[in-house]
């Protein structure tokens, strides 16, 4: 169980999360650039474990210039490591990533050699897996499933504003971190996409919505806990919500009809922004800033060095 | 389980899942005593808060602390403790204490409330702040998913105080506030029951609610963290002004208040914030309300700073008296003088205090025995 950060701790996280994915031929990634894919329902309903699969195996070679998705794991991760899958599952089902998606990164993430029982795809708890249709197991199968439910860090850590207990799966037990969200509106935030994802590993994140979570969002993912491990954001983007969010809202959905990867957090969010703005506009509605809930964060997270938070900078690689 | 347990370790073991809870010397075999079933996370049982109001797209906005959160359907206020389902505000802590303790009235602190006597003493997950020096952080600071409740709902709670012999309620440890109705109808089974309800809150609070359960009180103690904004910004994420209107709104409708302010190296231990919070007292409140001056700790956020120096603690325990308060205490410095109540009239003492433990009681049906001089307080 971690307490406090020290100085040394912070050392020792940095130069395992920078000197790993060195050792390892772990690309530099592509600041600005997020890999984009189609990935449309045949029947208006599901997708296919196969459509996934490529789809998603697609969009992580985009976003990093690999030959393929598979040479794309090779690079971002060790067999050495223990990676976590947080997925965004508070809007139940009908806006959730989906099984088929999370599944088909399950695969990417086994053929660079990580073993099944060190991928875990996560959620703040099992319940909110279990109602998006995650099938929840702690031994056996391709990949763990549960939730972080009470098993937080003993203490607070602080990073920039915020002071919370990291889940002990982001702080303790993995060594590689994956981002797998919708794009959706949010009440609140503006854009609900990869990086506010990660208000899900705090213990404390109702603590932290004022001034459209800026710069608590930003502060989330800069605290070494994330930073130093955080090798990919995906994007199940079948389906988006442009309005009424977090929660689903059915007459705010629109086909989007894409799968997005990218090694640079901020400009998955900042793509997202885009094109939720895009719809937005299509429709006759204010842009989010002018609803009043720009997603500041996004600014916040690229002065801190995360990304590229620019949406007209972010370059959109299309599979 | 030791029967010997601080309140400290009595809420982290609560916080962590003890499947009881320890009373100090007042119960038998082993001082266990068994509260009901402990409820698991998924079947939280909810209750429609109290005071919010509906918003479109199945938005709400509760109306119950100055906070004033605007939610989202599927999300909490900042609080953590009330959720938006399809438009309709729940709390989520309704019946669900999360810590459950019989103290001492002083170490509310109430030290003109029923002197030497119990609190059955109780609190739920939540608070709708974040002071960085939070004593029971493992619980305010938590949602209540993440704490380990039991089902104790008002009736029981009352009926168990009465079992154990307190003669009071004090809902208290995180905040009162975030759990209001439970607070209401404790209260008002406390009433019902011959007790003496009370609550130790930060007094942030809109006042509405306050009003509402005002009158079901028998004491209301506001820790009152600074008497500067900059305090209360960058230390509490509150406000002062709604405290103080607390205060003001309380000790109008005739509520017996206490307040307590923790002094804080540095941050508000100066003279000249003493001296100006004791004139607003003395002003807006009278100089019969007590103010307990606390010793600060590490803990929590705050854990850079050195425990208040009592020499600090006496420097502003003579300004604030300098200022005509009649009744200025010294808290978390057990043994100092500072501890007992004085006449205000011909400065006997009327109570000698050590720690929480009563040495000597010489009130006199509320009165100085030497003078005859009314003390005010909650004396029967």
């Amino acid at each position: 169980m971690s307490d406090r950060l020290t100085r040394r701790d912070l050392a020792r996280l940095l130069g395992a999360g920078v000197l790993a994915g060195a050792a390892h031929g772990r690309p530099a990634g592509r600041p600005g650039t997020v890999g984009v894919a189609p990935l449309a329902p045949a029947d208006g309903a599901g997708v296919s474990a196969a459509e996934a699969s490529a789809a998603v195996s697609a969009a992580v070679a985009a976003a990093t210039g690999a030959a393929s998705g598979e040479a794309a794991a090779v690079g971002l991760f060790s067999p050495a490591d223990t990676v976590g899958i947080k997925l965004s599952c508070l809007a139940g089902r009908p806006l959730s990533p989906r099984r088929e998606i999370v599944e088909a990164l399950v695969r990417l993430i086994s053929a660079a050699g990580v073993p099944g029982e060190r991928i875990i795809v996560f959620e703040r708890s099992s319940r909110e897996l279990g109602r998006a249709g995650l099938p929840l197991r702690r031994t056996g199968g391709p990949y763990l499933c549960y939730g972080i439910d009470n098993d937080y860090d003993r203490l607070p850590s602080d990073s920039g504003a915020i002071g919370s207990c990291f889940a002990r799966l982001v702080s303790t037990e993995c060594t590689a971190l994956v981002s797998v969200g919708v794009v959706k509106d949010h009440d609140l935030a503006g854009v609900s996409a990869g990086l506010k994802n990660w208000y899900g590993v705090i213990h404390n994140p109702n603590k932290y919505h004022d001034n459209n979570c800026d710069p608590y969002v930003a502060d989330v993912v800069n605290h070494p806990f994330i930073r130093a491990k955080l090798r990919l954001t995906v994007l199940d983007g079948v389906i988006a919500q442009y309005q009424g969010g977090p929660a689903y809202r059915a007459r705010y959905i629109f086909p989007l009809n894409r799968v997005v990867a990218s090694t640079d957090p901020v400009a998955a969010d900042a793509w997202a922004w885009r094109v939720l703005d895009d719809e937005r506009r299509n429709r006759g509605l204010p842009s989010l800033t002018e609803a009043k809930r720009p997603p500041r964060f996004i600014a916040t997270a690229a002065r801190y060095g995360l990304g590229v938070g620019d949406p007209s900078q972010v370059k959109e690689v299309v599979a | 389980m030791s029967t010997e347990l601080t309140r400290r370790r009595l809420v982290v073991l609560s916080a962590a899942g003890a499947a009881s809870l320890a009373v100090p010397g007042r119960l038998g075999a082993g001082g266990v005593l068994r509260v009901g079933k402990p409820v698991s996370s998924d079947e939280l049982p909810v209750r429609e808060a109290s005071w919010y109001r509906k918003l479109p797209e199945s938005r709400v906005e509760c109306q119950l602390c100055p906070r004033g959160c605007q939610v989202a359907d599927a999300e909490r206020g900042s609080c953590g403790v009330r959720e938006n389902r399809g438009g309709t505000y729940y709390t989520l802590v309704y019946g669900l204490a999360c810590t459950v303790h019989i103290d001492p009235i002083e170490k509310k602190p109430f030290f003109h409330v029923l002197p030497g006597k119990t609190a059955l003493s109780y609190a739920t997950a939540g608070c709708n702040v974040e002071c960085k020096f939070c004593q029971n952080w493992e619980i305010s600071q938590f949602r209540p998913e993440q704490v380990k409740s039991w089902w104790l709902p008002p009736k029981e709670l009352a009926n168990l105080a009465r079992r154990m012999g307190t003669p009071l309620t004090a809902a208290t440890y995180s905040e009162p506030v975030v759990f209001w109705e439970y607070v209401r109808d404790a209260a008002h089974a406390a009433r019902n029951a011959g007790l003496y309800p009370t609550v130790v809150s930060n007094g942030y609070i809109q006042e509405k609610p306050l009003r509402d359960v005002l009158p079901l009180l028998s004491a209301y103690k506001v820790d009152l963290k600074s008497f500067r904004e900059r305090f209360y910004k960058e230390l509490v994420r509150g406000e002062l002004k709604p405290v103080l209107k607390t205060l003001e709104t309380a000790r109008a409708a005739g509520a017996w208040v206490e307040i307590v302010v923790l002094i804080v190296p540095t941050w508000n231990d100066s003279e000249a914030e003493a001296r100006d919070l004791a004139r607003w007292v003395k002003t807006n409140l009278g100089p019969d309300v007590p103010i307990h001056l606390t010793r600060f700790h590490p803990t929590y956020r705050l854990t850079d700073l050195p425990p208040t120096p009592v020499a600090t603690l006496e420097r502003l325990w003579e300004v604030v008296r300098a200022e005509g308060l009649h009744f200025v205490y010294l808290g978390n410095v057990p043994g100092h003088p500072g501890e007992n109540t004085t006449c205000p009239g011909c400065g006997a003492i009327l109570i000698r205090r050590l720690g929480y433990r009563i040495l000597d009681n010489r009130l006199k049906q509320g009165h100085c025995p030497t003078c005859g001089r009314g003390i005010p307080g909650v004396w029967s």
